[in-house]
């Protein structure tokens, strides 16, 4: 029997009817076309499902969709602004900080929850940010290293 | 995943190998074992419950008595699922009789547990953490088996 | 994959222990999820009915009370305590611990209740809780009943809560002077379960600093957190030297009874509550003096 669902995904109102038993990041992705948030690991370890609830970093794999009710969801197709890309996008980017691109999504979401938490955080609060996202690629230092730059203030926002 | 125990027992070794072959001795010792049927003379059906807190699984197994040399070792096989699409299950089962000098009879068993597919990958914690009790519940189950049979 | 089940979400605590009432036998509850949803994915547990209570708010709470005990509602996340500043001042250990527990995401979501009442021996914060002494409150239908940490957990994944209970509250007394407490867990990748966990609590004499009291509390060494009592033993009332120490964690290392997997073989881990022991030990003692 599906239960009603309101949602907020990037500014934007959604009602959905789903089973008790979706997860939020199939809605995201199934439901709402959402595909920039990824699935992967099925044990809640990788974290190419992050995205930000209610301004915290959530593994949307991890999480029934009817607990996101009446929740603000911003996944990583909600970081650019009016078809300009966010400062972490563009630091990404200009540092080599993605291969395959598998984890970006989930990597950018985490960043940018920490960025809206603490807009000077240390190195340590910068790898801790990110230690639920595995990366298979990139051996972390470039990722790192556009994070820091962002968090720098070296990126400035496009309006 | 190896499992195994033994324990000593005063009676005539003849006696405890005839018991051992009887229909259904080894698997009803199993623990959980919810059902035991013959199929023939060497096959036997089973059902087996484990649980572990919240989580219980049930296995389905064929076991057939694939080598016997009489009284002192039988080997039994063991293949099946694990219930709602968890798994494939293969387990060998060996048991040693051996006469000691105080005319005892030392029953030593040893099994090794196969499973594959998702109860493996998730469960293994679990199931590692269950083999020691199990092992040794099925050790306590066979004893007191083979001593009610023996004993008067 | 998932089971279907039905689902309801209560909105206050009278509501859920009717509920509960209600369903007797069948159900299972979920607060954030964080432990039980995984099992659910892998098809470990099948509810057939699910109930929901992550927002009820009356359960989430940090505060202190007159005696100066911590009291935590049961659903207050993993984030919250780790942030807390009434926390860090007063019971840091409490912080340290929920901060090396598992990742960000999980601690914004998953409840310290939860986390306690999924019984896992590997979790965090039942050690570091049983080494503060600290109690639970368990609400059901006919009343409340409270119990120790370290009497709440059973076997794997098993505790004595009962059909038609929950976990409501936990309290921490307040820590005695010239006690430290410490916490640390050994595992290879941030952000994983703990291989080997060891919190213990020492307070000395102010007289002549002696080991007054002492709890060591070992995770994922046995079916559940266990408390080395015979390693407390060997330190209670004496002056503690380097090698009594040493001999602790070799007494600790033998009451372990832990399993081998493919993270770490059972003599691995029998290693690693001798060397644990003996490191949070030490750190123990040197918050004890600054105390």
């Amino acid at each position: 029997m599906r239960k009603e669902l309101r949602l907020t995904v990037n500014g934007q109102p959604y009602e959905l009817y789903v089973k008790p038993k979706t997860l939020l990041v199939e809605v995201l992705r199934n439901n709402l076309g959402l595909t920039g948030t990824k699935r992967s690991c099925e044990s809640s370890s990788c974290g190419v499902c992050t995205v930000i609830l209610n301004g915290m970093a959530v593994k949307s794999c991890s999480i029934l969709a009817l607990q996101a009710d009446g929740a603000e969801i911003t996944t990583v197709e909600g970081l650019a602004n009016d078809g300009k890309l966010h400062p972490l996008q563009r630091a990404f980017l200009d540092y080599g900080a993605y291969q395959c691109g598998f984890c970006t999504a989930g990597m950018l979401t985490s960043a940018k929850a920490l960025l809206d938490e603490n807009t000077k955080p240390t190195e340590e609060q910068i790898r801790e940010a990110i230690d639920g996202n595995i990366c298979r690629c990139t051996g972390y230092n470039s990722i790192i290293r556009a994070m820091t730059a962002v968090m720098n203030g070296e990126y400035k926002e496009e309006k | 995943m190896l499992i195994e125990g033994k324990f000593t027992l005063k009676a005539p070794v003849q006696n405890l190998w005839n018991f051992l072959l009887e229909p259904g001795t080894l698997a009803s010792c199993i623990p959980g074992a919810e059902k035991v049927g013959a199929i023939d003379d060497k096959t036997y059906e089973c059902i087996v419950k484990q649980s572990v807190g919240p989580i219980s699984v049930r296995f389905k197994f064929t076991a057939v008595l694939a080598e016997v040399d009489p009284p002192k070792y039988v080997k039994a096989v063991g293949r099946g699922e694990a219930l709602g699409k968890m798994g494939t299950f293969t387990c060998d089962v060996i048991v040693n009789l051996a006469e000691n000098p105080a005319g005892e009879v030392e029953v030593s068993y040893q099994t090794n547990v196969n499973i594959v597919g998702r109860l493996a990958t998730f469960g293994e914690r679990i199931m590692r953490a269950k083999a020691k009790s199990v092992g040794e519940e099925f050790t306590r189950n066979l004893q007191e088996k083979l001593k009610g049979r023996t004993d008067g | 994959m998932i089971n279907d089940f039905d689902y309801i979400a209560p909105k206050t605590l009278k509501e859920t222990l009717t509920l509960l009432d209600q369903y007797r036998e069948d159900y299972k509850i979920i607060a954030g999820g964080q432990s039980l949803l995984i099992m659910m994915r892998q098809g470990l547990i099948k509810p057939n009915y699910l109930i929901d209570i992550h927002g009820i708010s009356e359960l989430n709470y940090i505060k202190t009370d007159f005696k100066k005990r911590l009291r935590i509602g049961a659903l207050t996340t993993h984030r919250a305590i780790e942030r807390s500043p009434v926390i860090k001042k007063s019971f840091s250990v409490l912080a340290e611990m929920e901060n090396r527990l598992a990742s960000v995401q999980t601690r914004n979501w998953g409840s310290i209740g939860g986390n306690l009442c999924h019984g896992d021996p590997a979790g965090d914060p039942a050690p570091v809780l049983i080494a503060l002494n600290a109690t639970l409150t368990i609400t059901g239908v006919h009343g409340e009943r409270n119990i120790l940490v370290e009497d709440f957990f059973l076997d794997y994944f098993e505790t004595v809560l009962e059909h038609g209970e929950l976990l409501s509250e936990i309290q921490v007394p307040t820590i005695p002077s010239n006690t430290g407490i410490a916490y640390t867990k050994f595992n290879v990748i941030e952000s994983d379960m703990a291989i080997v966990g060891v919190a213990i609590s020492i307070t000395l004499t102010s007289k002549d600093g002696h080991c007054e009291d002492v709890r060591i509390v070992l995770a994922n060494s046995a079916p559940k957190p266990m408390r080395a009592k015979q390693a407390e033993d060997l330190l209670r009332g004496k002056k503690i030297t380097d090698h009594l120490l040493k001999k602790a964690g070799e007494i600790s290392s033998d009451e372990a009874d832990p399993i081998s997997d493919i993270h770490a073989s059972a003599e691995y881990r029998r290693e690693l509550v001798k060397v644990l022991v003996k490191r949070v030990g030490e750190e123990a003692i040197t918050r004890a003096k600054k105390s």
